[in-house]
């Protein structure tokens, strides 16, 4: 049933994709890898644009977690520690370029899924990160595509909800911006076209949020293709 | 389209029918022969001019006219020719036969499912014991009534994807006296499923609450429409098996490894406001609960189309209406703790005794007794003590947990008279935990005839309050 032969977007690619239909994500620019040895001149040239702190992922199809590879440096604030990373994130086998974005911190992480139930077709999730889905499995699903009313019902139905609402003098997320990203994701799944989704981390501030980190398994169908790795050169990102 | 051909037949033929009640041919025959309203029952059977002392036919091409239901009883290899004899004649096959996908041979059950839809009959079944109909005694069960005793006639409708959990079913209502309407074991649901039968329950003016037991769901989709359908006309509650599916175990995404098979079922049941039973028990705990409460409803309805009151009929219940605020009064501080505790499960709130009727009651009662939520009436209390608080706090409750237990002199059956009037007049349920001494018993009856389901522990009690609110 589950076969993945077709062209899976790679991170940026997704994050376009999703920062197309309104999604917020930050601030970055993909740079692709190449047979020579990028310059320093170039890696400033192409981030420049984005602003200290910086983090680095590797895009590699290949691997699965990033960051057990090595494939991630956080809190970048140096020109000189950014060439730096970006020649040795280019270095990994197998990667295709890295990702330089902004860093983001200190928000509360959520995931946003989709994915076609064998019983009920395409379904959305929503759960609080890390801890929460991984351990106590605290999630909650609803049919895509859902209404803005029916996704703030999805986030109310998960144990851990307080969280949101602030805890420890935390102020209260952003309600409205998750509520709309679940709208999309379902939106996106009701498509028919995408096999499954995960914005993970959404990470959750008390005005907006960001995908943090984005995966989406096309289905192996011919009439979905997103852009391919020809992500506009320049300095903007794809915000 | 409408199943009353399976439900209301008005000619039988029984594939397979057999002179001997020790085969599964002559069990059908003989319920079928029972039948209170006339129906043309026609047997076949190559071997014997009649059976059970009812003309039989060698062949079902010796039937003349139309039939409304076929039951096959035959071996599963001969099923797709006697479906194919029957085409353009019959409007509804139930194949009570096995051998098909539940044994691997899901190419057999595409066979018939073909034949059945070429011939333009619907098909209920393969393996299943398919329909009992209280109301006019239609009964194709393989179990003789002797070995498993039907149910009395009532207002429940059963809906079930297993004829064990059928069975459990019925031994359960038989024993608390609830009564049945129309049960259907649908078996492998090639063609006739859950949501073909909802779809008729909705508008079977026997059934006043369904209850169904689901291990899958072929289009999940359209049942959750003919589900909600329903459950916006009539109480519904599901239960659900096979809850421990792990996550699909070649997904590729996070999202994916989450998605347990009934997780995803038991999130969308609550985003359609679709009433979940836990286990067994819940359901059969729900199933009192709603049946006491259904002739209310019924002879609602009947009043409203007397005076002409249609609409009344047509409108869609409000399921947040009912509120979750409840009292707990109890004689008996533990088994109210423990309904307190029960009620926390259930997201049901105990607000405190409103300070306005707190100092009436202080005037009213010993100062031992606990005027809180639980409200303790301690050992102490009596029938006119729970009339009291009843009186005083009716109103400011959306739900009550009566805890009488029986053993003190105070409780009597009279405090079924009581709960009574004071349901009637406030029109809001009422549970009830008592003992199980003969004043327990007794009172449990009466309050069971006013409308009051009542249950062995607190827990229980609280969970049936939390289903009558929510439906």
């Amino acid at each position: 049933m589950r076969s993945i032969d077709g062209p899976q977007p790679m991170e940026h690619e997704s994050k376009r994709l999703l920062s197309g239909l309104g999604l917020p994500v930050p601030k970055g620019v993909f740079i692709k890898k190449t047979e020579k040895k990028i310059s320093k001149e170039e890696v400033l040239f192409k981030t420049g644009g984005i602003g200290f702190p910086l983090a680095v992922k590797t895009v590699c199809p290949a691997i699965r977690s990033k960051s057990e590879a090595g494939g991630v440096r956080l809190r970048i604030e140096t020109s000189r520690e950014i060439v730096d990373a970006v020649r040795k994130l280019m270095e990994i086998e197998g990667s295709r370029g890295v990702l330089v974005e902004q860093m983001v911190e200190g928000g509360t992480e959520a995931i946003v899924g989709g994915l076609i139930d064998a019983q009920f077709g395409p379904v959305v999730m929503f759960g609080l990160g890390g801890i929460f889905t991984e351990v106590f499995r605290d999630v909650s699903f609803a049919l895509a595509p859902t209404s803005p009313k029916e996704a703030q019902r999805l986030i109310s139905r998960i144990k851990g909800q307080s969280v949101l609402q602030g805890v420890r003098g935390r102020l209260p997320v952003d309600f409205k911006t998750l509520g709309a990203a679940i709208v999309t994701v379902s939106r996106l799944m009701a498509t028919g076209l995408i096999q499954e989704i995960d914005l993970n981390p959404l990470s959750l501030f008390p005005r907006g949020a960001f995908v943090l980190d984005a995966k989406i398994f096309v289905l192996p169908a011919e009439h979905f293709v997103l852009p391919d790795e020809h992500v506009r050169p320049g300095i903007t990102g794809y915000i | 389209m409408n199943l009353s051909c399976l439900f209301n037949p008005g000619s039988i033929a029984l594939v397979g029918a057999s002179h001997s009640e020790h085969k599964l041919g002559g069990v059908v025959l003989r319920n079928l022969l029972r039948l209170k309203r006339r129906i043309r029952i026609l047997p076949v059977n190559p071997k014997f001019p009649s059976l059970m002392g009812t003309k039989a036919y060698p062949s079902i091409d010796e039937i003349q006219g139309r039939i409304d239901l076929a039951i096959i009883i035959r071996p599963a290899p001969e099923v797709q020719v006697i479906l194919e004899g029957l085409a353009g004649r019959t409007s509804c096959a139930l194949v009570v036969s096995a051998g098909f996908a539940e044994a691997g041979q899901a190419g057999l059950q595409n066979a018939i499912r073909n034949a059945a839809r070429e011939g333009g009959i619907r098909l209920m079944g393969p393996n299943c014991m398919g329909v009992y109909n209280s109301a006019t005694g239609l009964d194709t069960f393989i179990l003789p009534p002797d070995r498993l005793p039907r149910p009395n006639a009532g207002g429940i409708a059963i809906v079930t994807q297993s004829g064990a959990v059928l069975s459990l079913l019925f031994e359960g209502m038989t024993k608390t006296d609830m009564g049945v309407s129309i049960t259907a074991h649908y078996g492998n649901a090639a063609d006739i499923d859950e949501s073909d039968i909802y779809e008729y329950l909705e508008n079977d003016p026997g059934t006043e609450a369904v209850i169904s037991y689901l291990e899958s769901v072929r289009d999940g989709r359209r049942f959750m429409k003919r589900a909600k359908a329903l459950s916006e006309k009539k109480p519904l509650i599901i239960l659900k098996a096979g809850k421990g599916a792990a996550g699909q175990a070649a997904a590729f995404s996070h999202t994916g490894r989450l998605a347990g098979a009934y997780e995803v079922f038991h999130s969308i049941l609550t985003q359609y406001g679709i009433c979940e039973a836990y286990d067994f028990e819940d359901l059969m705990d729900g199933a009192l609960a709603l049946s006491t409460q259904g002739k209310g409803r019924a002879e609602d309805r009947r009043k409203a189309k007397e005076t002409g009151r249609k609409k009344q009929k047509k409108q869609k219940r409000q399921k947040t209406s009912k509120g979750n605020r409840v009292l707990v009064l109890t004689n008996g501080g533990g088994a109210g703790v423990l309904a307190s505790d029960e009620c926390m499960r259930q997201g049901l709130t105990q607000p405190a005794i409103p300070s306005s009727n707190l100092d009436s009651l202080r005037k009213k009662f010993p100062p031992f007794y606990g005027l809180g939520n639980p409200f303790d009436l301690t050992a102490q209390g009596s029938g006119k003590d729970y009339l009291t608080v009843l009186e005083e706090l009716g109103e400011s409750y959306d739900g009550f947990v009566i805890i009488a237990l029986s053993a003190v002199t105070g409780i009597t059956p009279a405090l079924a008279g009581i709960l009574e009037d004071f349901k009637k007049r406030a029109d809001r349920p009422v549970v009830l935990h008592t003992g199980q001494d003969e004043v327990g018993k007794e009172l449990v009856r009466a309050a069971r005839k006013a409308g009051i389901p009542s249950f062995a522990t607190p827990e229980r009690t609280v969970r049936a309050l939390e289903k009558l609110l929510s439906w």
